[in-house]
């Protein structure tokens, strides 16, 4: 037998990223209810650039998404791992670097979103700087987590440690195939792929990030910290290793069931629609898995909130694996994409999953590492129901109103007209859903300062080791499987070798999904009348971007009936091959725009940008008046249109020279239009709004006919 | 059931075969490597967190 050594874990590392856990979930979840208040209440926008809905909502999900459930998640790898490989980390720097970085990430995007700094990719909206960042802290962290596997005490990989590889290698390569973009300036860039590439990718990206930033690896923690909780082994080790493999390998070919009925190919939307449907068969694997580790112990748990948080947690990942793959079904899907109806289904698995699991983890950790009692039972029982509360106040009245929603927009009278035919209309419906669904998020965030409130009491009570004493024998070196050894235990003895195992699991839907679409450049049928963006309505397009009116409007009109009734033609994916980055959005608080040009006069959007209640009463869309006050900055227009010739548009040789006379010009026509309908301001040419309504003017008519007069 | 669920999600060609082919190869493997492992090695493994004793004897520990 080998020797026995002795060695300390490191716990303040760990205490680190718990305290950034507490911090952000607080910050994530507040500004997500003042985006839900918003709703509700336009005048909460503050008509103020940097808090309207558009920049707050990235604000929220990056939050929500990488700053509370990131920290969170190395909180728990930090621990679990150290603990399971009998070892402390492999490098105290490569600690320090890892949580430093990571803040100073948060911090970077917490001032870039509200300043209207976005790629406008759904959570990977940070631009590339930060994109590098981003980077360089997550090679450190894997650098830091291969490390401490390599210099392990114990021979064998629990599994809770394949979800943690499985996880770094696949946001690895998700991060850097989203955000393949050509710079233009230090806070601006225009991504490689265009229009129906550039959707596919991202939603790929959307997609995996959900399932390997958000699932993975809190099934690792939930495979540890579960049985830790429990004090009783997970229910089944075997179904763990079927769930992992089945799980890395299809969740990755999922992406495209976000994109049923758009202008992606239809192959690719069938293989995300089977591979979304037999998700449901690993996730359930694991949720029973970690339900059943509960058998036989539902005493405890009626008694010990964290078993309540674990087991709210596990359900409510099985209700939104469950819920995932019927939305998956194009005939679900056609009703309840683009309706409220997925912010209902994303927050089951959020709050509920990764929320209460974390929750849980925090009531059982914090006291272990303050080596002392949890301060009070009753007030984690108290925030356990006041949580449960807030989920369902969340959940329900959106699941409702998505459904209405849908309806109306599909609703059609005898005589075959839309039944609702004032888009406004839908929304002034559902907006005593919004109501109770801020009060679902207001009841959360008060059970959750309930919690910090309880925490802060025990750390208070408790006294913190920073280094904990272990011993363990060293690890016997083995060369090479011995005889008769069965190959998978080789596998999970080789980090190396369960890493490419799961790299290449993962690649496989990846390159299946992508490459076609990528190489194969005749996938998107190109359309004679579709033309690059003028100088000013590319101006006007990156200032959409900038103030995030993708967080309410789409631009893909799907076929059906109910939709080119209302919006007109159908939208082709050879309308938006010079769209860097594509806009096509996830949800439709507003109409969608994607045949609005030529719907209104020029003045008209003069006046509903200014004030929208104004042209659609009783509108809840934010005011930009800073728009109608600020002057558009030509400086980077000659860059932008450099860097997009570059990537493939085809702007003349030379253009760019005169891009900022021909964005002049433009701007002129249209301000002349304005006056002529007696809207008059000084240096209105020069305004923001006039590139904006250069681009929406244009929006959609390249296959549309000519406007009618007088409309 | 299942025939519905493919119909409705429209045409499958063969690389949605191929790639449930090769999903199925994967599942089989995963089962198969699952099931032929040892009881012993199983249940140590299973065993690997609780193996290190929680630091305080925590409310956790107490329903031995
Ligand atoms: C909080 C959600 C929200 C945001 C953000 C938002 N809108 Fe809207 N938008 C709406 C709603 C709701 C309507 C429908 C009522 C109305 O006409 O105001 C609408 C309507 C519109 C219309 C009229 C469409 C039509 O066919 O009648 C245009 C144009 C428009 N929005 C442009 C924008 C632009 C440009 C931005 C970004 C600068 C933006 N919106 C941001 C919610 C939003």
């Amino acid at each position: 037998m080998a020797q026995v050594e002795q060695f300390r874990y490191d716990n303040a590392i760990v205490r680190k990223f718990a305290y950034a856990t507490m911090v952000f979930g607080a910050v994530g979840i507040l500004v997500g209810l003042l985006a839900a208040l918003q709703l509700v209440f336009p005048a909460l926008n503050f008509s103020t650039a940097e808090t309207t809905f558009g920049r707050i909502r990235p604000l929220h999900t990056n939050a929500a998404i990488f700053a509370f459930v990131g920290n969170g998640i190395f909180m728990g790898v930090y621990y679990s791992l150290q603990r399971l490989l009998k070892t402390n980390m492999y490098s105290k720097f490569l600690n320090e670097f890892h949580f430093w970085g990571w803040q100073a990430i948060i911090l970077a995007a917490a001032i870039t979103l509200p300043l209207g700094i976005t790629s406008s990719h759904e959570y990977a909206e940070l631009e590339w700087p930060i994109d590098l960042a981003i980077a360089a802290v997550w090679v450190a962290f894997g650098v830091n987590m291969f490390g401490t596997i390599l210099k392990r005490r114990e021979n064998h990989l629990y599994v809770a440690i394949w979800f943690y590889i499985a996880t770094w290698v696949t946001v690895t390569v998700l991060h850097i195939g989203n955000n393949l973009e050509l710079p233009v300036s230090m806070w601006k860039s225009y991504p490689v792929f265009a229009g129906v590439q550039d959707a596919l990718i991202q939603w790929w990206y959307g997609h995996n990030a959900v399932a390997f930033f958000l699932t993975t690896p809190y099934l690792g923690l939930m495979y540890y910290f579960l049985p830790k909780a429990a004090n009783r082994p997970v229910y089944s080790y075997r179904l763990s290793i079927i769930h992992f493999w089945a799980l890395i390998f299809i969740y990755i070919w999922a992406g495209p069931h976000h994109l049923l009925y758009t202008s992606l190919p239809d192959w690719a939307q069938s293989l995300g629609t089977v591979f979304s449907i037999m998700l449901i068969a690993p996730s359930w694997g694991g949720m029973l898995n970690g339900l059943l580790t509960l058998r036989g112990a539902w005493d405890r748990v009626r008694q010990d909130p964290i078993l309540k948080f674990m087991v709210v947690a596990v359900t409510a990942y099985g209700m939104a694996t469950f819920e995932g793959p019927m939305l998956s079904i194009k005939s679900v899907n056609a009703i309840s994409h683009f309706t409220d109806w997925t912010i209902g289904h994303v927050h089951i698995g959020t709050l509920g999953w990764n929320g209460f699991l974390t929750f849980g983890v925090l009531y059982w950790l914090i006291p272990q590492l303050f080596r002392t009692k949890l301060y009070s039972q009753k007030l984690a029982n108290a925030h356990f129901w006041i949580g449960t509360l807030g989920i369902l106040f969340y959940a329900i009245p959106l699941y409702w109103a998505g459904w209405t929603q849908s309806l109306m927009w599909k609703q059609f009278t005898a005589d075959g007209f839309l039944q609702y035919g004032n888009f406004l209309e839908t929304v002034t419906q559902i907006i005593p859903m919004y109501a109770l669904r801020a009060l679902g998020g207001t009841l959360y965030v008060a059970g959750y300062f309930v919690m910090l409130y309880n925490l802060y009491k025990t750390i208070k009570a408790g006294s913190f080791q920073a280094y904990e004493e272990a011993e363990a024998p060293a690890r016997v070196a083995t060369a090479g499987a011995h005889k008769g050894e069965h190959w998978h235990r080789w596998i999970e003895r080789r980090p190396v070798q369960l890493l490419i195992g799961s790299t290449i699991a993962i690649l496989i839907g990846g390159m299946v999904e992508i490459f076609p679409m990528v190489m194969i450049g005749d996938q998107v049928p190109t359309i004679e009348s579709v033309k690059p963006y003028t100088a000013l309505e590319l101006q006007g397009r990156d200032l959409y971007i900038r103030e995030g009116c993708i967080s309410c409007h789409t631009q893909m009109v799907r076929p059906f009936r109910s939709e080119t009734e209302r919006y007109g033609e159908y939208s082709k994916s050879g309308e938006f091959i010079y769209d860097r980055p594509f806009l096509w959005g996830s949800k439709r608080t507003g109409p969608d725009l994607h045949r609005l040009g030529n719907k209104y006069p020029d003045s008209w959007h003069y006046n509903h940008m200014l004030d929208p209640t104004s042209m659609s009463p009783g509108s809840i869309m934010p005011v930009y008046p800073w728009l109608i006050e600020d002057d558009l900055d030509n400086s980077l227009l000659p860059a932008k249109i450099m860097a997009l010739r570059t990537l493939g548009t085809p702007y003349a040789e030379g253009y760019e020279e005169e891009a900022i006379a021909d964005a002049q010009r433009q701007a002129d026509e249209i301000a002349a239009r304005l006056r002529k309908d007696g809207i008059d301001g000084e240096g209105l040419e020069q305004k923001e709004i006039i590139a904006l309504i250069a681009y929406l003017q244009r929006l959609g008519t390249d296959i549309k006919p000519a406007p009618q007069a007088g409309n | 059931m299942f025939k519905y669920i493919l119909e409705s999600a429209g045409n499958i060609n063969w690389m949605a075969i191929a790639s449930l082919l090769t999903f199925m190869a994967v599942f089989i493997i995963s089962a198969v490597m699952a099931f032929r492992s040892q009881p012993a090695f199983i249940d140590r493994m299973a065993n690997l967190p609780l193996e290190e004793p929680n630091p305080l004897n925590a409310e956790n520990d107490r329903h031995e």
